[in-house]
């Protein structure tokens, strides 16, 4: 569908939410359908496909020895990084990471980062001289809306199956692992739109198309918040945000249940 | 098998290769077309380790306009692998060696491609790979090949490609990684157009005599005619409903039905 | 006789007959260019794709959607590979950008950029996107799934070749329902008897 159809779509969407009705039949805090797929790469230590009705992102962790940052010389660390393919949608050009895909990249990051699901001081090898950093670099195969979601999903799911390879006289082994890398929490993002006056959850790309503004936030299971992203033109009242922490908790755990199984 | 590579024995007394292949034989293939809803072609292929997706948009108006030919569409191929598929994490930004994949590849489409019919347009063509283990970039030009035909654009023929080359003294059909780190190695990636057997991607790497290049261009093309029936089957298999009936005809007839005094009344 | 699917590339006649759409002669010989199905007839031969995207034609009618207004025209979206530009001067009604018209197809250039004429502007009622090969298959044989899909919709339906249904009024659900079965089995035979069928039955079910 095109940008022409898709402003058609987006006087009915407004309409039918007038009536808290969204076009596809869901509530307005509700999901579309989620699954997780495993494993996708062998050569990476840990990898997944999250798919949120149609949008679809495949994440990859690869370990590299690094040497820890000064100020934190017994740590590793993360890097995460966004492409927006160009096969995921007639709108994204090919080239280097654009402001969205840098947006999209640094929420996701402070979600998983800030919420210590991850210790670093367990990516150390050997103090002050070699540490992991463990890259997760995710891309967007397909966009029918609420990358940031999906992203975050891929992006945790293939974290959580991330094996830690073994070490030897400063080189990796290859094929030999030590261990998995240790996942304490699990922070889920979860994005809202805002059209008009209305607030839903999971915006499919009609939606995103016909949204003024954008509220992310990532939450872990003990209920505490990670992560606040507001994107858009519009503003959000002090109302719609409590909603959407409140819908955020609840959704979230519905979520986690899908990276259990 | 992680073995010394002087004692590894590439293909042994029984023809046996190291991972149980015969000789000609091409790793297990798997394609599916249509996978993503918003490109307008798509194939996922999963062949051996390697593991890719294609997806194709357009033909398309070609932006910024000087870029533009007059008299046919360009073909945009783009080969790019994922930070991940690889052993050592990959840089995202393209590298010296995808460009010119991507530059001989979208070469190879060219050829198979009714591209006078479309003027002044691009077709993209994008492959990304997941997870590799040797011989991506014929699988991927094979994938793409497919996401054209899902995507509905005109073509004089498929485009199928395979690896051929030596390893060991012996001469092999699709070469894996371990293959091709073999110190007598040499890698040919090899596309044709099944109809006339033409030559559309040829490249090779290594040391060779003319008489070893004879024996490998016939393996190789053996090898593309085994990727073009999986490409057929996975084609057709999304309308292989078809029935044979007597009523053949009407339905035939109901699909290129005169239009012109069947449109609806305008009130 | 059955039917034939062929891909790109696959010989569909070796004889001597005129040709119809999605066919080329190489060396005397007849193969098709698209994933299609064989209709081989005495005198012509085509094949009829099953992707594909709108190839303008002249005559074809189509539905349009105003995407820009520029001071002397409109430029339109048809839902092909370029939009096509209607001076303000050839247009009877007022549209605007978002505005839905039906269009006839004067004429197409040698790159498949159409001339528009005859545009007419609906008011209300939505727009149903159908794959544009399909699109014989929604209208029928002289019209007759297009009969079948009127009476048991009761909708009001214009269809553009352009693969783009304008519809208002009726049961709008059951005609989305019905237009993703044609479009599910488009390649199936015995389809107006089928779709006859499938609206009996959710006629009944509505009430």
């Amino acid at each position: 569908m095109n940008d022409v159809m898709l402003d058609l779509r987006s006087d009915k969407i407004i309409e039918s939410l007038k009536n808290g009705t969204r076009l596809d039949a869901r509530k307005v805090d509700e999901y579309r359908n989620v699954s997780i797929e495993l494993d996708i790469s062998k050569n990476a230590e840990g990898s997944a496909k999250a798919k949120i009705g149609e949008t679809e992102v495949i994440a990859g962790v690869k370990l590299s020895p690094g040497k820890p940052y000064p100020d934190s010389p017994a740590e590793g660390t993360i890097s995460l990084g966004a492409e927006l393919l160009p096969m995921a949608s007639p709108l994204f050009e090919q080239g280097p990471p654009d402001e969205n895909a840098t947006e999209l990249a640094r929420v996701v990051d402070r979600g998983i980062r800030e919420s210590k699901c991850i210790d670093f001081k367990d990516l150390c090898i050997r103090e002050k001289e070699l540490v992991w950093i463990a890259f997760v670099d995710f891309y967007v195969i397909n966009d029918d809306g609420n990358l940031f979601d999906c992203s975050a999903l891929a992006s945790i799911a293939a974290l959580k199956h991330t094996k830690i390879p073994k070490i030897e006289e400063d080189a990796i082994v290859k094929g030999e692992f030590a261990g998995k890398l240790k996942v304490k929490k699990t922070p889920i993002l979860t994005t809202f739109a805002k059209i008009a006056n209305a607030v839903v959850l999971d915006p499919n790309s009609a939606e995103m198309h016909a949204m003024d503004g954008r509220f992310s936030c990532a939450s872990t299971e003990d209920d505490l918040f990670s992560a606040f992203q507001k994107g858009g033109r519009a503003s959000f009242t002090a109302g719609d945000i409590d909603w959407c922490l409140e819908t955020s908790l609840t959704k979230s755990k519905d979520l986690r249940k899908i990276l259990k199984e | 098998m992680v073995g010394k590579k002087e004692e590894l024995v590439y293909v042994d007394k029984h023809g046996k290769r190291l991972d149980g292949r015969k000789v000609d034989e091409v790793r297990p293939i798997k394609i599916e077309v249509g996978v993503l809803n918003r490109a307008e072609g798509s194939c996922y292929m999963e062949w051996g380790q390697n593991k890719i997706l294609a997806a194709v948009y357009g033909p398309r108006e070609a932006l910024p306009k000087h870029i533009q030919n007059p008299y046919k569409a360009l073909v945009n191929y783009s080969y790019r692998m994922a930070s991940f598929s690889v052993p050592e994490r990959k840089n995202p930004k393209p590298a010296r060696r995808e460009i010119e994949i991507s530059k001989v590849c979208g070469e190879a489409l060219e050829k198979a491609i009714f591209l006078e019919r479309f003027p002044n347009t691009t077709i993209d063509v994008f492959v990304e790979i997941f997870d590799s283990n040797a011989g991506t970039r014929v699988a991927a030009l094979s994938a793409a090949s497919v996401a054209l035909v899902d995507a509905g654009i005109p073509m004089k023929d498929m485009v199928c490609a395979c690896g051929v080359g030596k390893a060991g003294g012996h001469i092999i059909t699709d070469l894996n990684k371990e293959e091709e780190d073999a110190d007598d190695a040499v890698d040919i990636p090899l596309a044709i157009l099944p109809k006339t057997g033409e030559i559309v991607l040829l490249q090779m790497d290594g040391l060779m005599s003319k008489e070893e290049w004879k024996k490998c261009l016939e393996m190789g093309v053996k090898g593309c005619m085994q990727v073009y029936e999986l490409q057929k089957e996975a084609l057709k298999k999304k309308y292989s409903q078809i029935e044979s009936t007597a009523q053949n005809n009407e339905a035939r007839t109901e699909m290129v039905s005169d239009e012109k005094n069947s449109e609806g009344e305008f009130t | 006789m059955e039917k034939k699917l062929v891909i790109p590339g696959e010989l569909v006649s070796e004889e001597r007959k005129r040709l119809g759409g999605h066919v080329f002669i190489e060396n005397g010989k007849i193969y098709s260019d698209a994933l299609g199905i064989v209709a081989d007839e005495a005198q012509a031969v085509s094949v009829i794709p099953l992707q594909g995207r709108y190839m303008p034609c002249r005559g074809d009618v189509v539905v349009g959607i105003v995407a820009q207004e520029k001071f002397a025209g409109f430029i339109i979206d048809i839902n092909s590979f370029y939009f096509s530009f209607v001076s303000k001067k050839e247009i009877r009604e007022s549209l605007k950008v978002g505005s839905i018209v039906s269009a006839k197809i004067f004429e197409v250039n040698e790159i498949n950029e159409a001339e528009l004429g005859d545009i007419r502007l609906f008011t209300g009622g939505e727009i149903v996107s159908v794959s544009p090969v399909k699109v014989p298959r929604v209208i029928g044989k002289n019209g007759s799934m297009l009969d079948v899909l009127k009476n048991g919709t009761n909708c009001n339906i214009i269809v553009g070749r352009n693969g783009r249904i304008w519809i208002k009024g009726g049961n709008i659900e059951l005609f989305l329902k019905a237009i993703k079965k044609i479009e599910d089995e488009a390649h199936l035979s015995n389809l107006t008897n089928k779709m006859t069928a499938f609206m009996e039955e959710n006629k009944t079910a509505a009430v």
